[in-house]
């Protein structure tokens, strides 16, 4: 289980005229995620889903509040923790001179995988995810959609418990977003804690068992795509979060 | 975590010996040093042995003596007589390289700031000497003066104790303080590519989510660099010296120098490229690691490039001996002292004095480095 209590992250900008001017990407976020669940982080760009994610990533850490991995905290166990997370974002960016083979096998390495095993777990996640046509190929040579499901191999390749996808599916064509979310589900059977954000609405719809709105770095609304629409009176995601929010958006 | 260490390592080594850029710097500048010192080996070779007769074509604009029409004779003088109007238009035209007027006894050369104008000043310079010398001969022979004992009442003869064989020194120090400004400059690539270039990339992020520490992740990184540092300081020094053998029997300026390396002056000239690998890659990367993009850390890494070079080429040519506070001095001290141990000078406290500064400041630089990969910013 995935909990965040209170989580506040502030960071440092520079105004027109210069000056330092401090604000809070996310304003005291509190949240849990089960085990064997999807949880949708929703909300519109500017809304602190990324700053969220990459926080319960360990890539970032919070001004204020924890974060819990199964009881433990993230900063005393962060590597621990690590070991069992994954981390995919729709910017994800691998190494272009690597090729798919080497990087996996980076990645078996870094989860302190057997040597022996190494090979036929990489053998294994290629024929999974039809890695085989391109695994010798560099990174850089691949298209978007090849380059995404190595991705998700690197995700998937030490089996961990706990996946955080950040808009993973943004830019993909309908196949390739098809995928990851298939991996999603098939994660969630195996009793997995999936953590997911987006702005597309009726894809999260269709794939979280709850979803948690945000907004200018506040949660507004969470619960089940059912219990929010029933909460604000509205037929689908969408209509549900311009109602929380009075219908206007101000991206900052 | 040491394996952790050694993963990095070898992706950031995988990447370097992959990147046609990374590459380059680190084996095409040691290249550089052999044409370096044979360009100015030769330029210095043919400004030594220039042959100023050439220069012979004058003008004069008054009518010759027999004794200066001799002298043109003797000195192969191409001489061109004719009108102030004649002569300035011959010189004007680049015909002739200087010309001379004569008021009574006032002789004018007139030249210009050329090259060829100059060795002429020169050539004619030697022309009047001679010229001064038998008109005095003759002035004093026919006052039935001893023109001998006047002309030469003093003898002056110099005897040099040591020999100074100025290009060769000239050139060993040059040389030596290349192989530093090389390692300089083949540590900013891989230093930029690895930091800001894996920040704007986008693969940073992907590196921070792996159950690797902070600390190794920089380690493994300047490692690398430091790696290539040494390969291009290696290359560089072993072209110098080889460089500098060849040229010794190929020109005469270094006859008789001695441009020989012990083996000592080896061992720790390569001991002090290391340690200068060491400092310069951790310098690089700290620098380069708060730019947020690749070309705003290549900017802020350029000055290094100078910093490197110029105090010791400074220190060279106002002759500056190295003392024991210079060997405290960061990039001065690696430039100085590298010369010297070349030049087969030993100072083992000053040796010393390097060492102990130069791992002190590198302990510096990691530890600013390190710390600047604990903290979030190194994202941004």
């Amino acid at each position: 289980m995935i909990e965040v209590k209170n989580v506040k992250k502030k960071f440092i900008k520079w105004n027109e005229k210069k000056q330092k001017t401090e604000f809070y990407a996310n304003k005291g976020i509190s949240l849990e995620a089960h085990d064997g669940e999807i949880v949708g982080i929703l909300g519109p760009n500017g809304a602190g889903k990324t700053t969220l994610l990459r926080m319960i990533a360990g890539i970032l850490n919070p001004t204020e509040g924890e974060i819990f991995f199964d009881k433990k905290n993230y900063q005393e166990n962060e590597i621990e923790i690590k070991m069992n997370l994954a981390y995919l974002s729709g910017n994800t960016k691998l190494y272009d001179t690597l090729t798919t083979y080497e990087l996996l096998y980076m990645c078996c390495e870094i989860y302190k995988m057997k040597k022996e095993t190494i090979d036929q777990k990489i053998k294994e996640i290629s024929k999974k995810l039809n890695l085989d046509s391109f695994l010798y190929q560099k990174i850089g040579q691949l298209s978007t959609g090849q380059t995404q499901r190595v991705n998700i191999a690197r995700c998937f390749i030490h089996d961990p418990k706990y996946y955080v996808f950040d808009e993973a599916t943004t830019g993909l064509d309908i196949i390739s977003s098809q995928i990851i979310l298939d991996f999603m589900k098939e994660e969630k059977k195996k009793g997995k804690t999936v953590l997911y954000s987006t702005h597309y609405m009726e894809e999260a719809e269709n794939i979280c068992d709850r979803v948690i709105m945000i907004h200018e770095g506040e949660v507004l609304l969470s619960g089940t795509p059912e219990e929010i629409k029933k909460n604000t009176k509205t037929t689908n995601l969408r209509d549900a979060f311009f109602a929380l929010i009075g219908g206007e958006i101000d991206e900052k | 975590m040491k394996n952790n260490l050694w993963i990095i390592l070898k992706k950031e080594l995988r990447e370097l010996f992959r990147d046609k850029k990374s590459l380059a710097m680190m084996l095409v500048i040691p290249i550089f040093i052999p044409c370096i010192i044979l360009m100015m080996s030769f330029l210095f070779e043919s400004q030594v042995n220039q042959d100023i007769s050439e220069y012979n074509k004058v003008g004069f604009t008054y009518t010759l003596s027999d004794i200066e029409e001799n002298l043109i004779e003797r000195l192969d003088i191409e001489a061109y007589q004719g009108t102030e109007e004649e002569i300035k238009s011959l010189y004007d035209n680049g015909e002739i390289y200087v010309y001379v007027t004569k008021e009574e006894n006032n002789y004018t050369i007139h030249s210009s700031s050329s090259e060829e104008s100059m060795y002429a000043v020169t050539f004619m310079e030697r022309f009047f000497d001679t010229y001064k010398n038998i008109l005095q001969e003759k002035y004093l022979t026919n006052e039935g003066i001893n023109a001998s004992e006047v002309l030469n009442i003093i003898n002056v003869t110099e005897e040099q104790e040591e020999e100074d064989f100025y290009f060769a020194s000239y050139m060993q120090n040059y040389a030596f303080l290349f192989v530093v400004m090389a390692i300089t400059v083949s540590a900013t690539y891989p230093s930029t590519d690895t930091t800001a270039g894996e920040k704007e990339r986008g693969t940073l992020e992907t590196l921070l989510t792996f159950p690797i520490k902070s600390k190794d992740i920089i380690l493994g990184k300047y490692l690398s660099v430091t790696l290539s540092s040494i390969i291009t300081g290696v290359l560089s020094f072993i072209l110098a010296i080889v460089t500098l053998m060849i040229t010794k029997n190929m020109f005469s300026i270094y006859e008789n120098s001695a441009l020989v390396y012990s083996w000592q002056a080896i061992v720790l000239g390569l001991l002090i490229i290391i340690v200068y690998s060491f400092f310069i890659s951790g310098l690089c990367i700290a620098i380069a690691s708060k730019s947020k993009t690749f070309k705003e850390a290549q900017s802020a890494l350029t000055p290094l490039t100078f910093i490197s070079f110029f105090p010791g080429m400074i220190a060279f040519m106002i002759s500056i001996p190295t003392n024991n506070l210079i060997a405290f001095i960061p990039f001065l001290n690696m430039t100085m002292i590298f010369t010297d141990i070349t030049n087969g000078i030993y100072n083992i406290l000053q040796i010393a004095i390097l060492f102990l500064s130069s791992i002190i400041y590198i302990a510096i630089v990691l530890a600013i480095i390190i710390k600047q990969y604990d903290k979030e910013k190194v994202l941004f």
